[in-house]
């Protein structure tokens, strides 16, 4: 436990020196995340060794005190937020087309970070209140360092937030006052199927989701992200929204009672499944580079939705693990087609998809990222997401009945080949190509290159993967 | 009879003030009028039991974000005047319509509720170091939360210095207001320490003593009496982040040396607290006062 709160106050105490200081240092960013991700792998071993383990801060005991909780989940989640801070941070010092270099970027970048680890560790429905709220400003702040073209959208983000927030906190005022206490297992114990706690979980559900992105709450995600610099796209899709969706699923597996749990998965899966077909049609529309990604992450978090909906109404324990694993593999996909999108774009010297016209032949690596990732994200084997689609197919093609269910995921599926193969196959259009400005950067291309190895990779480690992650539901 | 009189008649105030807030003609008007919900919910508060809050909302939420308000007002007066649109109002009218009844069915069954937190506060109050239960429950027993929320007030910071927007040139000042400036802002500074003081054993604490302190330096401000200071001054950064700083080498250090994360040795529980929320005081001051007036700009090189 003490392993996890080092990987969290490492990027904290960095932030705090980078902004006292206040000097722009990437290398301090770049030794904190990676301290913090060898704490988390450290804390992650013994979680798996000793089971979970939790911590009273304060030394008080948890109606009256704050307890944190490392269960498998959470450990897994602090790995690879400080993995995911350590390559994109590599990223935003080396590459030359970087536009965060000499900004905020660097202490902002380790506060999220602090303010995840924060989110992974708590178990208790206010703090989390909290921890939302800084990884709320701190996400608007880091989309305001793209200058002001980007003023919009975050300002659009800021207020959706800020109610989702809001939604948020008053479940939380109707659970404290049903129950009178706010850690998440005395909550699980107490928890009755009454129209209070009905109606906290609806608003709790409705502010998690806006926050999330999750169709059809999805609306602000597009624009922030496509116009964030591409470094901070790349962690807010990959990581900040998957905050919201861990309370979510934890929210409705350990607190809500099983027969709110049981009402509330198919329209949970509903929206997945809109998510899937809504958000990859806007994938396939869209015509900026980034936005075609940005639309591509409110598709994928459908599968999430998809996963925890299911879960929740069958009660099938194998579909967390689908859950996580899309998470994870998302998360490694989403960060490489975000670096190898901002690389060609303004190597490219464009944002319209168009101009990718010959990019096999220009940029080969960034553009073989992208496709890689891509794979990845449409679910072909043996990538880490054909690993999650795979375990969320099983329970559906086990019982005819489930049709419904298994048509939307092809569907989705067949959605995602779409909207990845037209951008594979405008770069393959090497009659008129766009010819690169100047000599591309080698080193930012193969490090846009490596999550999508890693994701590729997640197939030699699945069944570790499919174990501790089931052995965390059990 | 009369208290529930005061009561609905406040409660229909608010509603009325919010109305009045959401859909006056001009933005103006709407300004002074959410100053006017703010020192309303204060009261609201107070009538409620909650002192600290009531204390916390006039300050900040009247206060200071008024001050915030008008001053964009001014520096950005509105193009077009604003007409509410019929279509916009029915759908204001109808959502809370539709929402109002799960809401009732929902909150009314919490009266009766039994409440076992406040009865383990008051038995553990006097192993906390403070006799007030809300700054034992700030700073000891759920003392993570308050850490998170200076960083909050922090990042908030942080984000409104990414805008670049330039500091605020006040106008030469009015010899009146001069004259009460210097009558006054004394008087806040002296007002915010003794609440900090007074945090201890009642009402009062870091947040509304900073706040106090925040609007004093806004006044003086205001008035010209203050030089500006740059964010590259580490005069002004150190003060700025040192609540957070202290806060957080403070847990460090009782993992290191104490008996764990954020628990504070018995004997020095009081001393601690009183450690805290001064140099979180001091932050809070520093960084409402930054957030309302700005600072000279220098981010954008």
């Amino acid at each position: 436990m003490n392993t996890a709160l080092l990987s969290l106050s490492a990027p904290l105490l960095a932030a705090l020196w980078l902004l006292l200081t206040h000097r722009r240092q990437a290398p301090v960013v770049i030794v904190a995340s990676l301290i913090s991700l060898v704490a988390a792998v450290f804390s992650l071993y013994q979680v798996i060794d000793a089971g979970e383990q939790s911590l009273a801060l304060g030394g008080w005991e948890s109606p009256l005190g704050i307890r944190l909780r490392l269960m498998p989940v959470s450990a897994m989640l602090l790995t690879f937020t400080a993995l995911i801070h350590s390559l994109v941070g590599l990223y935003a010092w080396r590459s030359r087309h970087s536009q965060t270099r000499h900004t905020d970027y660097w202490p902002l970048s380790c506060l999220l970070h602090a303010a995840l680890a924060a989110l992974w560790l708590s178990h208790d429905i206010f703090n989390w209140y909290v921890t939302l709220e800084l990884l709320g400003l701190v996400a608007v702040v880091m989309v305001c360092l793209a200058g002001p073209k980007a003023y919009g959208a975050a300002l659009r983000y800021l207020l959706l937030s800020l109610a989702a927030s809001l939604c948020y906190l008053l479940g939380v005022a109707l659970l404290y006052g049903v129950y009178g206490v706010l850690d998440v297992s005395l909550l699980a114990e107490a928890a009755r199927a009454d129209p209070s706690t009905r109606t906290a979980l609806m608003l709790m559900t409705v502010g998690l989701m806006l926050k999330a992105a999750l169709w059809p709450l999805h609306l602000w995600l597009p624009a922030a992200h496509s116009s964030a610099p591409t470094a901070v796209s790349a962690l807010l899709s990959a990581l900040v929204v998957k905050g919201p969706l861990f309370i979510l699923w934890l929210l409705w597996s350990r607190v809500a009672p099983e027969e709110l749990g049981q009402a509330a998965g198919p329209w949970l899966a509903l929206a997945g499944v809109g998510a899937l077909l809504v958000g990859g049609w806007s994938a396939l529309r869209a015509p900026l580079i980034k936005l075609m990604v940005a639309y591509s992450t409110v598709a994928q978090l459908g599968y999430a939705l998809l996963a925890l909906g299911l879960m929740l109404h069958w009660r099938e324990l194998s579909l967390d693990a689908a859950l996580w694993l899309f998470v994870l593999a998302h998360g490694l996909a989403k960060v490489s087609m975000f670096l190898a999108a901002g690389e060609m774009q303004s190597t490219l010297g464009s944002r319209r998809l168009d101009s990718l016209k010959g990019a096999t032949q220009t940029m080969p690596v960034a553009m073989f990222a992208f496709a890689v990732a891509g794979g990845s994200l449409i679910g072909l084997p043996p990538s880490g997401g054909f690993l999650a689609k795979w375990l969320l197919l099983l329970p559906l093609l086990q019982n005819p009945a489930h049709w419904p269910w298994a048509l939307g995921v092809m569907l989705g599926t067949l959605i995602s080949a779409a909207y990845v193969f037209r951008v594979v196959a405008i770069s393959f259009d090497r009659a008129r190509p766009t010819s690169p400005d100047f000599n591309p950067d080698r080193f930012a291309q193969w490090l846009s290159l490596l999550p999508a190895l890693l994701v590729w990779g997640m197939a030699l480690i699945s069944e570790q993967l499919i174990l501790w992650l089931t052995g965390a539901t059990l | 009879m009369t208290e529930w009189l005061v009561d609905s008649g406040l409660g229909l105030a608010l509603l009325l003030l919010a109305a009045a807030t959401l859909y006056a003609p001009r933005l103006y008007t709407s300004v002074v009028f959410f100053m006017g919900f703010g020192l309303l919910m204060a009261i609201v508060w107070a009538r409620l039991g909650a002192a600290d809050l009531a204390l916390a909302e006039a300050a900040i939420g009247a206060g200071l974000t008024g001050v915030l308000l008008m001053g964009a007002l001014r520096e950005h007066p509105p193009r077009t005047e604003r007409a509410p649109r019929p279509r916009s109002l029915l759908w204001a009218a109808l959502l809370p319509l539709a929402v109002l009844p799960l809401l009732v069915e929902a909150i009314l069954p919490l009266s009766g509720g039994a409440q076992p937190l406040p009865a383990q506060v008051d038995a553990q109050l006097a192993y906390s170091g403070v006799s007030h239960p809300v700054t034992a429950v700030l700073l000891n027993f759920r003392s993570w939360d308050t850490l998170l929320e200076l960083l909050v007030v922090l990042f908030a910071l942080l984000g409104t210095r990414q805008l670049a927007l330039s500091s605020r040139h006040p106008h030469p000042p009015w010899p009146l207001l001069l004259a009460w400036c210097r009558w006054l802002a004394p008087l806040a500074f002296l007002l915010g320490a003794y609440l900090l003081w007074r945090g201890a054993k009642a009402p009062g604490g870091a947040f509304q003593a900073g706040a106090l302190w925040a609007s004093a330096i806004v006044m003086l401000r205001l008035n010209g009496l203050l030089p500006t200071v740059s964010w590259r001054d580490w005069r002004l950064r150190l003060p700025a982040l040192l609540g957070v700083t202290v806060f957080v080498l403070l847990a460090v250090a009782t993992w290191l040396w104490g008996a764990g994360w954020l628990v504070w040795p018995p004997g020095a529980a009081k001393a601690l607290i009183l450690l805290v929320e001064l140099a979180a005081s001091v932050g809070i001051a520093i960084t409402l006062a930054l957030l309302v007036m700005g600072e000279d700009r220098e981010l954008r090189p």
